[in-house]
């Protein structure tokens, strides 16, 4: 039973999220409504085909991602061979470089292999490069999911049928909240995605609302049209709410909850092929064309490189830091006011903002803080983080609240009962037993608080160098190589940062390992 | 009769020896009771015997059938004819109580599946919760669907870890009783491991020790209660 | 102790970035930063004034900075607007977001490119060419005027950038005022009809041209240089420049004035630094652009306005058309 004074400051703390996170886009909602000139918000039957074959574009992206995604968690998580951790820690950085460099790579990549690239100027272009850059969101996780399930219940299985039957019947099955999960994130991550079909020339529902704000400069239209794409993204996520709340929830194991790991013994070769020209196509080929453009310049442009992003790298950690630490706190809140407390509209809003285009986010911020009583937010880089926070928290929410169902009440009552108060209960129970769901989470976070671009353009303050930024906006007109070289620094300072992130969240996870 | 043959088992985990060159027989039809202190390796034994683990050296044969050789599994755990309880149950979450019961038969495209499910679940007064998920039930209904979807098989061995943990005495003892039952009628081979020793000796023909990785004593009930062994005597408090 | 000194350091950092001395001027630019950023820093070592830059691209079609300050009306953040074209001042200037300011240096600034109101003013200007690629078409086959483009030969061999968006938009909307609607619209179907590449951006014209995928293709001076510097097999040329032709559309930077923001002197300042002579030899310098200062030293091989024709443009005419026309745009487009 929650005590009502917990109770009480789960509410004040909820609303006191809903006013800073989610209230500018409910006023920027409200302007919209004030200022409509037509009455009607039935979309024309050309948007409305739009809308059909942006879906059906998404939809095809999140289908393969997902197949892919899931086969490499099964094999990463599920599948002891040599060479596998290695796989899936290069399988990741796709997800460490924007979309629109992938975009550039492999059209490069296509030229310098075919002499054309005409061929990806197409749905199929858009289709290659985000299945690229999303499958290892599916792959990271089904593969938690998949180490969660507990090893009796496939071996249970494995004692009355095959293998590959148990695999098929009960391990699938089992983690179809996780695949439906990414499934639906994949398909919400592509379908608002602007860079990538902006680039082939393809036109998507997300385009026509950029077109809207960048090329007419027509607010309500485009707010309208986000209004529509939220409302789509919004009920695809409902639905799988709806399915998730029937669903039974994993019994907590007594002994050796550890996952069941298998040897690779059967296809061996083939098996290490297919990942190789996975890793192919989705690393090799783009690092590969970047490090060639880096290198095809009049002069080594490194040091140039590292000099213009110097005094960007510092910022652009902190930030992210600050903006991991603040979303994993937001959703550590969320996911337990909504299991413990039954208070869901934190989670509804983190929703609502996720699946809300990041341009009109920006214009929502811009609305609200940029007044002289809140200019301490919007003339600091606490509006950078607010941001980050309102992109990125709904994807926290879900890891952490996956975390936290896997504790039980009886863990906290515990507590309760020999006299620990609230504080303590969370410092010294809660937290502790969640800390490998906040170390993922942090990780997660921090990366793409890194790479966010969409909104932090729109509001950072003035004079604010960050990574994303500095690659972004100078990569117009500067040479190809100094571009080329300048997304190479940055990964490369990404990736060393992941390492030592890597590195403390390993020992922190060990430390605080309960099986 | 020998139906399980355990012939110098060694097993090691992260490092630690397990099992340490052990020799077992399990004679047919009979029901062993495995005992032995925590950690000392009777639920490795167990699932040695089903496959879910390979041993570092040694072999095992069913019906004198090798079925595991020194890191190798000769025939994989659904074609070695036995059942298996876990402790923790390993009821599928996602299936009904019916569905968990019959998966197995499903699998094998068995036509009779849905009367032999039937009269499973009559047998066991589960009747009235076919149609409910895992976590609808109680905990000794739980256990009596664990029980039940190891059995619709019809398995020649039958593996119990810990069966029955977690429920009141009188309900262990139905439930004990009532396997015990179905074991004399169907003659099948029973190995389990139970903490309630009483309960695990007075049910059984045959026991085994384990200590420390390596067999103590084993034999007719009656033998092994009987024995001098020091560390016996001591653990089992009978 | 380790939460005190984390917390300080949070507020260390926080305030740092936020705001600095009262000294400083932000400005919102849509100029590649790689070309205006060492501008803005010269001002801010020769003035001791901090520069605060906002930086965009047209590459994306400066979304970033036009949105911001359209959000921003109420409570204006950025004190000088620095586009690389008039038409977004235009366009601000229509929602009453610039103010007037005749800066004493737009004296030197011929009166057709500064607005008639003063909220906006020119300087070193970008003109549309042609850019080509030697190795597949010869200077002598080239076309000579934008009517070329829709000859058959060269059928699905030539790009325009996305013509929704930046100087490509502003060319064709000239094209609507000099030609009148009809003709226009004409010479847009009969491109549609000869397979005209739409590329996403002039650079991405500009990469096409390079690698050989396209003849030619329109795109802006800066870009052609560039593409001159990256690779050996490009070059461009103006079009209609033979006597009695439109000319080429000439576009300059444009500067404007924010109404009520918070550092107008230091914003005025930093436009009659921008407005000069040595800014213009600078941008001559690192991209070609054309200076509109008579006097203005320009380095060789850098087109000069003495030596092409310009095309005669309104450029508030202009920017209403291309209000205008853009539904229609859109719809060729879609087609």
């Amino acid at each position: 039973m929650v005590r009502k004074i917990t109770l009480i400051v789960h509410y004040i703390i909820s609303a006191l999220l809903a006013f800073i996170l989610g209230a500018p886009l409910v006023l920027l909602l409200f302007n919209w409504v004030i200022n409509r000139k037509e009455p009607s918000f039935l979309p024309d039957s050309g948007l409305l085909f739009l809308i059909g074959s942006s879906l059906l574009l998404s939809t095809t992206v999140a289908v393969i991602a997902t197949i892919v995604g899931t086969s490499c968690g099964f094999l990463f998580y599920k599948i002891k061979s040599n060479g596998f951790p290695t796989y899936h820690n290069i399988l990741v950085i796709p997800l460490l470089i924007s979309p629109y460099i992938f975009a550039v790579a492999w059209r490069d990549a296509l030229y310098l292999l075919f002499g054309q690239y005409a061929s990806i100027y197409s749905i199929w272009g858009v289709i290659i490069v985000h299945v690229i850059i999303f499958f290892p969101i599916v792959m990271l996780i089904t593969g938690s999911a998949l180490s969660s399930i507990h090893s009796t219940l496939e071996e249970a299985g494995v004692v009355i049928t095959s293998f590959k039957k148990t695999v098929l019947r009960i391990i699938l099955p089992l983690i179809k909240h996780s695949i439906t999960l990414s499934f639906l994130l994949v398909l919400i991550f592509s379908l608002t995605d602007f860079s990538v079909p902006a680039f082939f020339g393809v036109r998507t529902f997300t385009t026509e609302i950029f077109t809207q704000f960048a090329a007419f400069y027509n607010y309500q239209q485009a707010i309208e049209q986000s209004i529509i794409l939220l409302l789509v993204s919004c009920s695809l996520i409902l639905l799988q709410f709806r399915y998730l709340a029937k669903s039974p929830v994993f019994a907590i194991g007594q002994k050796g909850s550890s996952s069941k790991c298998h040897e690779l013994t059967k296809g061996k070769k083939w098996i290490h092929s297919s990942i190789a020209f996975l890793i192919i196509v989705t690393i090799i080929f783009p690092v590969f064309i970047l490090i060639y453009q880096s290198l095809s310049g009049s002069h080594s442009y490194f040091i140039e490189a590292l000099v213009s992003l110097k005094g960007a790298i510092g910022k652009s950690f902190f930030l992210a830091f600050c903006g991991a630490l603040l979303i994993t706190a937001v959703a550590m809140f969320t996911s337990y006011a909504e299991l413990r407390s039954d208070i869901r509209l934190p989670g509804a809003m983190l929703l609502f903002l996720f699946v809300t285009p990041s341009t009109v986010l920006g214009i929502a911020y811009i609305y609200f803080y940029n007044t002289s009583a809140t200019a301490f937010v919007y003339a600091s880089p606490i509006v950078i983080i607010l941001g980050y926070a309102a992109r990125f928290s709904f994807i926290a929410h879900k890891i952490i609240g996956n975390g936290l169902k896997q504790i039980p009440l009886s863990m906290e009552e515990s507590g309760e009962l020999v006299g620990i108060n609230t504080y303590k209960r969370y410092t010294k129970l809660l937290i502790p037993l969640l800390t490998p769901s906040l170390v993922t989470t942090f990780l997660l976070s921090f990366i793409l608080c890194l790479n966010e671009l969409g909104t932090t353009i729109m509001v950072y303050p003035p004079g604010t160098e960050l990574m994303p930024l500095k690659v972004y906006t100078i990569s117009a007109n500067a040479p190809v190589a100094l571009t080329s070289t300048m997304t190479l620094v940055n990964l490369i300072v990404i990736l060393l940062a992941i390492l030592i992130f890597y590195y403390f969240g390993k020992r922190i996870k060990t430390r605080f390992h309960y099986d | 009769m020998t139906k399980v043959l355990v012939e110098n088992i060694a097993y090691s985990k992260e490092g630690r020896d397990i099992l340490k060159n052990l020799y077992a027989t399990f004679p047919s039809g009979g029901v062993t009771s495995i005992l032995g202190p925590t950690g000392c390796g009777k639920t490795t034994l167990l699932r040695l015997i089903a496959g879910l683990e390979v041993p570092h050296s040694g072999q095992i044969l069913i019906d004198g059938k090798l079925v595991t050789q020194s890191n190798k599994i000769l025939i994989p755990p659904n074609k070695r004819n036995l059942g298996f309880v876990f402790q923790d149950l390993a009821l599928w979450p996602h299936f009904t109580v019916y569905k968990n019961i019959a998966f197995g038969l499903e699998e094998r495209k068995d036509k009779m599946t849905r009367d032999k499910v039937m009269q499973m679940l009559e047998e066991f007064g589960i009747t009235d919760q076919a149609k409910k998920f895992p976590h609808e039930l109680s905990g000794g209904q739980k256990q009596l669907v664990a029980i039940a979807r190891s059995l619709i098989l019809n398995p020649s061995i039958l593996i119990l870890d810990e069966p029955v943990s977690n429920l009141d005495t009188q309900l262990e003892i139905k439930i004990i009783e009532h396997l015990k039952k179905i074991q004399a009628e169907k003659k099948f081979t029973m190995l389990w491991v139970m903490h309630n020793h009483k309960l695990a000796i007075d049910h059984c023909d045959f026991v085994m020790v384990i200590n420390n990785g390596k067999v103590e004593e084993q034999g007719t009930k009656e033998n092994v209660l009987k024995t001098n062994n020091q560390f016996i005597n001591q653990f089992i408090h009978y | 102790m380790l939460r005190r000194g984390f917390l300080a350091l949070i507020a260390f950092v926080f305030f740092s970035c936020g705001k600095g001395t009262k000294n400083e001027v932000v400005v919102y630019c849509t100029v590649d930063q790689v070309f205006s950023e060492p501008i803005l820093k010269d001002f801010q070592s020769k003035t001791g004034i901090t520069v605060r830059p906002v930086f965009d691209t047209e590459e994306t079609k400066s979304t970033g900075v036009m949105n911001r300050l359209l959000a921003e009306q109420n409570n204006p953040q950025c004190d000088v607007f620095w586009s690389g074209d008039p038409v977004r001042n235009i366009v601000l200037k229509s929602r009453g977001i610039t103010d007037a300011y005749n800066a004493k240096a737009t004296r030197q600034i011929p009166a057709y490119f500064k607005d008639s109101d003063d909220h906006w003013t020119g300087f070193s200007a970008r003109a549309r060419v042609l850019i080509y690629n030697k190795k597949l078409i010869k200077k002598d086959s080239l076309p000579k005027g934008l009517n070329d483009l829709t000859l058959k030969h060269f059928k699905g061999r030539f790009a325009i950038a996305n013509p929704l968006f930046g100087t490509t938009t502003f060319q064709i909307a000239a094209l609507f005022t000099e030609w009148g609607d009809d003709k226009a619209k004409q010479w847009m179907s009969l491109l549609k009809r000869n397979a005209v590449i739409i590329a996403s951006s002039n650079g991405d014209v500009k990469k096409r041209t390079m690698t050989g995928e396209i003849l030619f293709g329109l795109t802006d001076t800066d870009d052609a240089f560039e593409a001159m510097k990256e690779s050996a097999d490009v070059d461009f040329i103006f079009l209609d420049q033979q006597p009695e032709s439109t000319g080429t559309l000439v576009m300059p930077n444009a500067l404007s004035i924010i109404k009520k923001s918070p550092n107008q002197e230091n914003g005025k300042k930093l436009m009659e630094y921008l407005l000069s002579k040595e800014t213009e030899a600078k941008l001559a310098k690192s991209c070609a652009q054309m200076p509109l200062i008579k006097g203005t030293e320009v380095p060789e091989g850098i087109p000069s306005l003495d030596r092409i024709i310009p095309m005669k443009v309104n450029y508030d005419e202009t920017a209403k058309v291309l209000q205008e026309i853009q539904p229609w745009l859109k719809q060729w487009l879609e087609k």
